[in-house]
């Protein structure tokens, strides 16, 4: 099925994950009147308890320690965050990369966020790196989208 | 039929894969959506607006769990494992601390041994300060180091006092990394490598049948002959 070769190098596990877009910090370069009322619209919002403020899967992941960044000039992470202004050509490149290095054995990747390069997720089949679509907060588990399940339908000749 | 029987058995046995498969999902998910649960709990108590996200993360980060790929058996389908570096880590480290005590009592033993055969013959008040300062320094060589490595525990991003319910979703989360994502995908590559058998033994199912027919008209014509 596959050689040795093809994984004995494979060690970590990668993350396409979505993460919250509204957060204080991000807003340095902004005016301090516009950093206020992000604040105050993040503290009414967390005691309203109705929008939700936080999609954190990198976040929840990483905490199980499989994040890792590579020393060196050119440090690699192992994960990509993804925000409202990610844009779809930067989770293409990565999705790229993740599966072009020979140092990640598994690409977990949010399914809404597969969703948007479905056609790069789809027409890759190669057995290592493997890519495992994962729910978010926002987005739960869809079987409908779920490629394993796809499979399952078109060997039974649905 | 004896190919039918193959198929059947292999049909089984996806079936009981898929059904481990949507377990396992469900899984995910629960652990999944309380990981989200309580980061949010956390960055609702979280003091002055603190977030835990991505702002505190180190750049300098290491994995500590990382990948373990085996092929299993002579279908040669992989199977993920999850280490933990540091639990590995803590048990040499253990190992080690086990050895530096025994050594330490045993070469206390030996000094006392020496030290009662060479006591006549060498004792400490004759030595020169030279002698006894490289006593001293071969002494403290011998002392096991004690070198205080740099925690990689992720929850120390934020803080050495991260709130309960971030240590209650870092728990959930090694549950999902170390025990069912694996799993999951391993048996999505079993369930590949038994999609492929199916295949195989349908193809062949199909030039059987094809070969029997062919069979059938042959004797048939014989038959109108």
């Amino acid at each position: 099925m596959s050689s040795q070769a093809d994984y004995k190098d494979r060690e970590f596990l990668a993350v396409i994950g979505d993460e919250a877009s509204h957060s204080p910090s991000q807003g340095t370069s902004r005016a301090p009147t516009q950093l206020l009322r992000d604040v105050f619209r993040i503290r009414r919002h967390r005691h309203a308890d109705a929008v939700p403020l936080a999609q954190d899967s990198v976040t929840g992941l990483l905490l199980a320690g499989i994040g890792h960044i590579t020393t060196g000039a050119e440090a690699q992470k192992n994960f990509l965050v993804v925000d409202s202004k990610t844009e779809t050509t930067a989770i293409e490149s990565a999705f790229d990369s993740f599966t072009e290095r020979k140092d990640i054995g598994i690409v977990l990747i949010n399914q809404h966020i597969a969703d948007r390069i479905r056609h790069r997720v789809d027409s890759y089949t190669a057995a290592f790196p493997t890519v495992l679509e994962i729910p978010s907060k926002d987005h739960p588990y869809d079987p409908e989208k779920d490629s394993v399940l796809r499979r399952v339908r078109r060997l039974f000749g649905e | 039929m004896e190919h039918q029987e193959h198929i059947d058995s292999l049909l089984e046995r996806y079936l009981s894969l898929l059904d481990e498969y949507m377990r396992l999902r469900e899984d995910l998910s629960k652990l999944q959506s309380g990981v989200y649960q309580n980061i949010a709990r956390a960055n609702f108590t979280g003091e002055r607006g603190m977030r835990y996200g991505q702002d505190h993360y180190d750049e300098r980060m290491r994995a500590i769990r990382v990948l373990g790929i085996d092929e299993a058996g002579e279908e040669a389908v992989p199977r993920f494992t999850i280490r933990n570096l540091m639990a590995d880590a803590a048990g040499e480290g253990e190992k080690d601390d086990e050895k530096a005590e025994s050594k330490p009592e045993g070469g206390k033993a030996d000094v006392t041994l020496s030290a009662q055969g060479d006591s006549e013959a060498t004792p400490e008040a004759d030595k020169t300060p030279e002698e006894q300062d490289e006593n001293k320094a071969k002494e403290a060589e011998k002392k096991p180091k004690k070198t205080k490595k740099a925690s990689r525990n992720p929850l120390h991003w934020y803080g050495l006092l991260a709130p309960l319910p971030l240590r209650t979703a870092q728990t959930l989360s090694i549950q999902a990394v170390e025990q069912v994502i694996p799993r999951l995908v391993s048996v999505n590559a079993e369930m590949e490598h038994v999609e492929i058998e199916i295949r195989r033994a349908r193809k062949k199912r199909a030039k059987a049948a094809a070969v029997a027919d062919k069979e059938a008209l042959g004797m048939e014509a014989v038959e109108a002959r």
